[in-house]
């Protein structure tokens, strides 16, 4: 039962993390209806950031919130403009020529690290790294636990932002039917670069709260942006509220098959569930939530 | 006179044609091409970095000192980014396109055993110095040689350090589900069932995971007294930093070389690598001519310490230089021939490939084990060529302080 609970703890831990970065990449498959494969790098270049602040101004990495979604935010508002928006007036054989451009900016932002920092491992240890506490016989990892309540906290600000304010319903509109919100006077220019922007700092946030568990090295960002791929496809293909329940299932999924039935087979399990949802939930767990 | 004219010009347009490809002709033949695959990208880049940076090293030596019989020796470096199938086409191409005599290198097991597989095909010899899976040996293929241990033997110095000091009951093995980790799992299973110790669990993990606790939970309900480990680097940091927040307290913590040996080992797990004790398959101080020197040099000129694998990739430097030089010509079988015969000491030690176990052209040496002892990796077993004394038994409140 320990164990049990042990592991659960664990994986809704990790999953709140993983939500967060999931819904960064399920905002922009929902207004632009692409996937953003370079959405794990995006957060390998916000841990960058994260750790030189660190390193040589010895700023805190919860501090680096502050800096490190904004700057990346910058960073994504620019890859829109720049590299994505113009794609869409060439014509192209494949109409899918934005995802395949994102896959070169994450080669691109890959390299560029590793032309800077080499392949070194980074990592970050502040006093509470390892820090712990017992409730009852279960360890509570501290930058765990502050992860996940962050992660929640960004999430509830980003849900006010979608659902309180003008512009996050700009965005909500552009989502459900981009021409109908053309017509009614929304920039959607402007507004797909605001949503990959937004896209970005989440990664960025995600990536800054991991740091001081994880480590750091230029091609840390790829098994992210499978994960944030699975999460996306689980929560509904542009579902927020399912992005959220996506990433903890997906933590939940990983922790549990890695203590019940091999840590071998962790990724493993996560691409089963994968393949089901796909199979018998084709909507993904949006279907459930009526959201 | 136009005619004259003409011919002239002829001549000295062929003659400005011929003379690069001359020149081309004349360096190629000054040199003898070797090709070294390792990864420079990708999660094992940083063992790459310390291995080329001792070929580099090699190589300026032996060239300095007349190259092989008056010609220069040339290293093609080739980036295998730590993925098998790289690893084969970058082996297909030095073969087949720079026509290279011999091949060296290979890090990772899954890599080495791709190259392994090309080179025989084409029947150019292969000087692994690092990918330690024993079957890479164990295939009766006649054109590769290993300089450096099999798995098999990581845990030798390990074995009488337990018999004798440790004396455990029980063990746990946690262990990267990749050749290199399943094979040196199976291998360690074996020496437990010699030294009757019961193996509580035997768990692979996929590299590159956040939270190895729901492992490590299993690990610490069975209580063992030892802990073996096969992970690379920045799993091993993270799976003894979530070790030490679990307060898991074995009588050891063992890691079977590759990543608890690096200096960033130190550097990213902190306090919680302190007392961890590893096999390695060399330490500075050995008794090897050379061994002390190379060490010294490499730090001084790369400002960052090195370790076993960079031995390993220095001394292999110099048995391919040694063998081409007692080769009659640089044509593979010639190669392969006086590779066979190799009977050198190097840095790393005496290397001779023979056939043990079910290994062919394998070198035989001892492996030893090193504790991180206060921030430093010490050789502390056999006690006769120790740095330091060991530190057991540990008391890991104080270790973790």
């Amino acid at each position: 039962m320990e164990v049990f609970i042990q592991t659960l703890v664990a994986g809704i831990l990790i999953g709140g993390v993983y939500a967060l970065i999931g819904l960064g990449m399920t905002l922009i498959m929902g207004v632009m209806r692409i996937i953003n494969l370079a959405h794990g790098q995006l957060m390998m270049v916000a841990m960058y950031i994260t750790f030189l602040l660190y390193e040589y101004l010895g700023l805190d990495p919860y501090y680096a919130l502050l800096i490190a979604p904004p700057a990346l935010f910058v960073l994504g508002v620019a890859i829109q403009k720049y590299l994505l928006n113009p794609l869409l007036e060439v014509d192209s054989i494949i109409p899918q020529n934005q995802i395949l451009m994102t896959v070169g900016i994450g080669m691109v932002l890959t390299e560029t690290m590793r032309f800077i920092f080499h392949s070194d491992y980074k990592s970050v240890k502040t006093s509470y790294s390892s820090a712990t506490f017992m409730i009852g016989s279960i360890c509570w990892n501290v930058p765990m636990v502050v992860a996940f309540g962050l992660a929640v906290l960004l999430t509830a600000c980003l849900f006010l932002f979608l659902l309180k304010t003008d512009t996050g319903k700009s965005v909500r509109a552009t989502a459900q039917n981009k021409d109908a919100a053309l017509i009614m006077g929304i920039n959607a220019e402007w507004i797909t670069q605001l949503t990959y922007g937004l896209g970005a700092a989440m990664a960025a946030a995600g990536g800054t709260l991991l740091l001081p568990i994880y480590y750091l090295f230029p091609d840390v960002g790829a098994p992210f942006t499978l994960k944030a791929f699975i999460i996306t496809v689980l929560g509904g293909m542009g579902s927020t509220v399912g992005a959220i329940l996506g990433g903890l299932v997906l933590g939940v999924a990983e922790s549990l098959g890695a203590t019940y039935i091999s840590m071998a087979l962790k990724d493993a399990v996560g691409m089963v569930i994968f393949v089901l949802v796909l199979l018998f939930l084709p909507g993904g767990l949006k279907t459930l939530t009526k959201v | 006179m136009e005619k004259y004219l003409r011919c002239v010009l002829f001549l000295t347009l062929s003659l400005l044609l011929l003379l690069p490809a001359a020149a081309f002709c004349q360096g190629s033949q000054g040199s003898i091409k070797v090709g070294i695959i390792l990864p420079a990208t990708g999660e094992k880049a940083k063992f790459g970095e310390i291995e080329k940076k001792s070929f580099e090293m090699a190589l300026e030596e032996i060239n300095a000192a007349g190259g092989v019989n008056g010609k220069k020796l040339e290293f093609l470096y080739e980036d295998d980014t730590g993925r098998p199938d790289v690893a084969r086409s970058a082996a297909e191409k030095l073969i087949t396109q720079d026509q290279v005599a011999m091949l060296g290198g290979g890090y990772g097991s899954s890599e080495t055993f791709a190259i392994a597989g090309v080179a025989q095909q084409n029947r150019v010899p292969f000087l692994v110095n690092t990918g330690s899976d024993n079957k890479i040996t164990e295939m009766k293929w006649n054109y590769i040689f290993r300089l450096n241990q099999p798995v098999s033997d990581y845990p030798q110095g390990l074995e009488s350090f337990m018999t004798d000091i440790v004396k455990p009951k029980t063990v746990a093995i946690l262990y990267e589900n990749t050749n290199f980790g399943s094979s040196g799992s199976k291998e360690f299973q074996e020496t437990c069932k010699k030294m009757n110790l019961k193996v509580v669990l035997n768990e692979g993990y996929q590299s590159g995971g956040i939270d190895f606790k729901p492992i490590l939970v299993k690990v610490k309900q069975e209580n063992p007294d030892i802990v073996y480990m096969i992970s690379y680097l920045m799993d091993a940091s993270l799976i003894m930093k979530q070790s030490m927040e679990l307060r898991l307290t074995p009588k050891m913590f063992v890691g079977g070389g590759a990543g608890f040996t690096l200096p960033e080992f130190a550097q990213n797990a902190g306090k919680a690598a302190n007392m961890v004790f590893s096999a390695t398959l060399w330490y500075q101080t050995l008794p090897y001519p050379g061994a002390k020197e190379y060490y010294d040099k490499f730090v001084a000129r790369n400002k960052m310490p090195t370790e076993y694998h960079g031995a390993e990739a220095y001394s292999s430097a110099y048995v391919i230089a040694d063998a081409l030089k007692r080769a009659k010509s640089t044509s593979p079988d010639d190669v392969r021939e006086s590779l066979a015969g190799t009977d050198l000491m190097t840095v790393f030690g005496p290397v001779k490939f023979i056939a043990y176990e079910n290994m062919t052209n394998q070198n035989k040496l001892p492996t030893y084990l090193v504790q991180w002892i206060d921030g430093k990796l010490e050789l502390v077993w056999p006690k006769q060529t120790a740095s330091k004394p060991y530190v057991y038994p540990v008391d890991w409140e104080k270790a973790w302080k």
